[in-house]
């Protein structure tokens, strides 16, 4: 029986999947597939080893570190929002416990239009796929995906040793390669709105390993988590204590593999009574486009996406209404 | 065509055979009562099906999941933070209940599909429209036009189903005053004399004005009519025009002058008539008048020997009567009555054949008591001004005002012409092969509580047996839970105007959607929610403004003639005979008559219309000589008593 399995079109759901290795015609394997299918969450709602919080040291490039600037009024001046989603399932062969992650992965520009979102370009990119330790897969399993044409993104790199490993370690591999394969989307977006349009940006997340776009005047990105704390001298207190509509002092952020980037902390909401992380993201910019000025108008232009507020999210002190419109649109459209 | 939205089905909604749920964009024209046409992609036995629905519901919410979201995003400031730079993802959420599957087989739930506004072709199908109008053999009657969007689409009523046989009768609800009842009735009349076929027979219509000057003046042409009304007029193919054929009854005034109605101007005067009877005709229907509470079996008894023997002949007991009697009016069978109970006086009899003297008493008592009762209806001399019975028009209306008589005289006109026109349609004598009756206030004459009155009955009667004779009820009120549910269950087709909320809070209402009530709580005038056998749903249409004068203009443009001398009014009733009658030569004539005499006079040269009025008139009356002086000589006054008489007066 073919395969209705197509992976050319962005792949298929674990359903589909799994009636297509079942019915796979394999010779002299006429047992058929025992693959065990989890009952439980999306492997990116269950606790993960994560990086431990940090604080991480920054080059300054304001004169004056622990100075506290206020931006002004919000200005509306981002066209559009990009972020991508990303579901993540382990599914076991019987007996075996060498994981079968099957990701979703998916991204989209919103582009707003008279008040109102639309999909940018079309359409959104969906792409889906297993990830496993192939080398440690049984051959007749292997086999059976092959039958199935289905195939598999190896999470093992090439000359590691096939040995045994921990289950958990494997499934941390496996969701490490569906967030690469997110992350490839949201560049590949990014990329072609900085390449064709002329206004801003609103990325969700850090932009220096948002390939060209990285560099682009029009990327602006925002990060909501803060797991890590870039400071600069006595900085940390000046950003934990900063009030509504004002912004840290900005600083350069160079990672070893990506783009170096500007970036600074601003306050959305008023956080009196709250922890020292309600209502604060990190804004970053491309490195060559920063002045202090262009600061504080992109903060003012980041200002104005609080409102509406994106409730019910939990992280609705620091999402813009954009972002949870473009996760709930790709989560509609995959199920996820 | 565009489409307009798409099927959706939840787990929580999910779609039946019988309703369908979709969205659209924000902008989209669909509103309740929108008929839409689902296009599935799925083909079911070889056929793509085809789903036709009407809107009954809408829905529409943001991704905020409590309003308390909403609070908190506007710092409980409600005029806060005026441009958030996105508006929230919003959604029209529509169901939609199902008109029709094509194929009708096999039923299934609705499929997803594409969504688009019906076109007229579309509109004909949803409504099985086109199941009657084939063209050349089209029984459609147009009642309004549906819009929605750049729609506007003719609805037609089947007249199989409207007038019969099929099924029939109309029965409208509304709250006064806005357009609903009166102009729809008139605008519906106007449109199936203008299409009802004429193989299936002529039609007529019976119009019992029962308030104001409502249909006093159907006519004359509207006063205002505007281009909007006369383009409705011309795409549903109806004439703006008054009626051309329009006659009116009404019975006399108390005083016997002038008719009992609003259309008395004398501009207008060339076809009202009068509506008398005599004793002959109201005692067909006494018990009308008299309820059972007034008369119990014995009495019964009488007044069907009085019917049979007495009336209409000569009736002779030499033991009792002085004389023979030939009863023909109200004043005979009084003058009957009289010698009766006298002769039983003076022979001390306590009965007469088997009726007991007080029984006697009753009866004379009930009976020459609705002369009085129904004074300006019922002659005492048998003088009989009725419907052209026999001679009916096709496309004629004939009016009766009855709008300013007592309840009991309602009660007999309605009942007595009602029956009059069944009669004649049994005998398929009566001048047309249908009958339209409309009837105003049917919660007055057909209640669905209380006793159980002759007009009840025979509106029950009419309800469930009139169609197979061509007797048509067109009947509205303003409260239909308060109608008999008999007379409104056998109405095939029902309107419905702007409904007071409290009314539509009854039972009877359960069957539509929160938002179609709503919809039919704030209809605007010259809007009608229409259900008829062929359509699986109602339906909103709008209709024109009648072309005709409105009661409450036609008082303004024809005020009421001034209260009559008895001589205008016979000049006045003559000249409609004779236009060389003149005021001066009915004074002359009249001058030494009674007044009862002069009315009798009057009643019986309308009734006779001979071709010498003047002639037959004065004949009726009569003969006087008129006093004149004599030549005999003075009288010599006496001789005057001198003033110092002390004995003198």
């Amino acid at each position: 029986m073919a395969s209705t399995y197509d992976f050319a079109v962005g792949g298929t759901s674990i359903r589909d999947a799994l009636r297509a290795l079942k019915n796979a015609s394999v010779p002299g394997d006429e047992s058929g597939s025992s693959i065990v299918t989890p009952a439980g969450p999306a492997l990116e709602l269950t606790p993960a080893d994560a990086t431990p919080p940090r604080l991480e040291p920054a080059e300054p490039i304001e004169s004056d570190p622990t100075a506290v600037r206020e931006v002004g009024e919000p200005v509306v001046a981002f066209a559009a929002f990009l972020d991508g989603i990303q579901t993540s399932r382990a599914l076991y062969p019987d007996g075996d416990s060498t994981p079968l992650v099957h990701g979703t992965v998916a991204a989209v520009i919103r582009q707003r239009a008279d008040r109102a979102l639309h999909t940018w370009g079309g359409a959104p990119l969906i792409s889906r796929a297993f990830h496993a330790p192939v080398a440690l897969l049984s051959p007749r399993l292997v086999a059976r995906f092959h039958a199935a044409n289905i195939p598999i993104e190896d999470t093992l790199e090439p000359g590691d040793a096939p040995d045994a490993r921990h289950p958990m370690e494997l499934l941390a591999l496996a969701r490490n390669a569906v967030q690469r394969r997110r992350e490839l989307l949201e560049i590949e977006l990014a990329e072609r709105w900085t390449d064709s349009e002329t206004a801003p940006l609103f990325v969700d997340g850090g932009i220096s390993g948002a390939g060209r776009a990285s560099q682009s005047v029009l990327s602006v990105g925002v990060v909501k988590s803060h797991r890590t704390l870039y400071t600069a001298g006595e900085s940390l207190a000046v950003i934990t204590a900063l009030k509504a509509a004002a912004r840290s002092a900005a600083f350069e952020i160079r990672p070893k593999y990506r783009s170096t980037v500007a970036s600074w902390y601003l306050r959305l909401r008023d956080a009196r009574g709250r922890d020292p992380f309600f209502g604060l993201v990190r804004v970053e910019i491309a490195r060559e486009s920063f002045t202090s000025a262009r600061a504080d108008e992109v903060s003012r232009w980041v200002l104005a996406e609080r409102s509406p507020v994106s409730l019910p999210d939990k992280r609705w002190s620091t999402m813009a209404y954009g972002i949870r419109d473009c996760e709930e649109y790709l989560r509609a459209l995959t199920g996820a | 065509m565009s489409i307009l939205g798409r099927v959706v089905a939840t787990e929580r909604k999910p779609n039946t055979p019988h309703e369908f749920h979709f969205w659209t964009a924000l902008d989209s024209p669909v509103g309740i009562g929108t008929i839409v046409r689902v296009e599935s992609a799925q083909p079911v036995s070889g056929a793509l099906p085809v789903v036709y629905g009407v809107v009954v519901e809408g829905f529409g919410y943001t991704d905020v999941e409590t309003p308390l979201h909403e609070v908190l995003g506007y710092d409980g400031e409600p005029g806060g933070d005026p441009g958030a730079p996105t508006r929230r993802t919003e959604i029209r959420l529509y169901s939609a209940a199902v008109l029709r599957h094509v194929p009708e087989e096999p039923l299934q739930p609705v499929a997803m599909g594409t969504v688009h506004l019906a076109s007229d072709a579309d509109v004909a199908i949803a409504l099985r429209m086109d199941a009657y109008l084939t063209p050349g053999a089209s029984t459609g009657i147009p009642v309004g036009l549906y819009r929605s969007g750049a729609t506007a689409s003719p609805v037609y009523l089947d007249a199989d189903f409207l007038l019969g046989p099929e099924a029939a009768h109309l029965n409208i609800s509304g709250v006064s005053g806005l357009a609903t009842k009166t102009s729809a009735v008139e605008w519906l009349l106007a449109s199936i004399f203008a299409h009802f076929p004429e193989k299936k027979g002529r039609v007529a219509a019976v119009c019992f004005n029962v308030k104001g000057p409502d249909l006093c003046f159907l006519d004359q042409p509207a006063a205002k009519l505007d281009d909007a009304d006369r383009a409705l007029y011309d795409r549903l193919g109806v004439p703006a025009e008054p009626f051309k054929d329009v006659e009116y009854y009404a019975p006399y005034t108390a005083k016997g002058f002038a008719l009992n109605t609003l259309r008395s101007n004398e501009a207008l005067a060339y076809n009202v008539k009068p509506l008398t009877w005599g004793l002959r005709e109201v005692l067909q229907y006494a018990e009308v008048l008299l309820n059972k509470d007034d008369v119990d079996a014995k009495a019964d008894a009488l007044i069907d020997f009085i019917k049979e023997r007495v009336v209409d002949q000569e009736f002779t007991d030499p033991k009792y009567l002085t004389s023979a009697h030939r009863v023909q009016s109200f004043g005979e069978l009084e003058r009957w009555f009289r010698d009766l109970l006298s002769g039983m006086e003076k022979q001390n009899a306590e009965s007469w054949r088997t009726h007991h003297v007080a029984t006697i008493r009753k009866v004379r008592n009930r009976l020459t008591n609705i002369s009085t009762r129904c004074r300006g209806l019922v002659t005492d001399d048998g003088t009989v001004s009725d419907l052209p019975f026999g001679e009916f028009r096709d496309r004629a209306v004939y009016v009766v005002d009855v709008a300013n008589l007592e309840a009991d005289a309602q009660d007999l006109i309605f009942s007595r012409i009602v029956s009059q026109l069944r009669e004649h349609l049994e005998k398929r004598d009566l001048g047309v092969e249908h009958v339209i009756v409309f009837v105003d206030e049917l919660n007055k004459y057909a209640p669905s509580d209380g006793p159980d009155t002759y007009v009840r009955a025979m509106l029950l009667d009419i309800a469930e047996r009139g169609r197979y004779l061509g007797l048509v009820l067109f009947a509205a009120q303003q409260f239909r839970s308060q109608v008999h549910r008999r007379v409104v269950g056998n109405s095939g087709t029902a309107l419905f105007g702007r409904m007071d909320p409290d009314e539509l809070a009854t039972p009877g209402y359960a069957t539509l959607s929160p938002a179609t009530r709503t919809k039919l709580s704030t209809l605007e005038k010259g809007q009608l929610m229409v259900r008829h056998p062929h359509f699986s749903q109602p339906v909103f249409v709008r209709f024109p403004r009648p072309a005709v004068l409105s009661g409450r203009e036609g008082v303004e443009r024809f005020p009421q003639a001034p209260e009559q001398t008895l001589e205008e009014a016979i000049t006045r009733s003559l000249r409609a005979l004779d236009n060389t009658v003149t005021l001066d030569w009915v004074k002359e004539t009249v001058a030494l008559a009674e007044e009862e005499e002069v009315l009798r006079a009057r009643n019986r040269t309308l009734q006779a219309k001979p071709d010498d009025v003047k002639a037959f008139f004065r004949a009726q009356l009569k003969r006087r000589v008129r006093s004149e002086p004599t030549d005999a000589p003075p009288r010599q006054p006496l001789k005057k008593s001198p003033t110092d008489d002390p004995y003198g007066f």
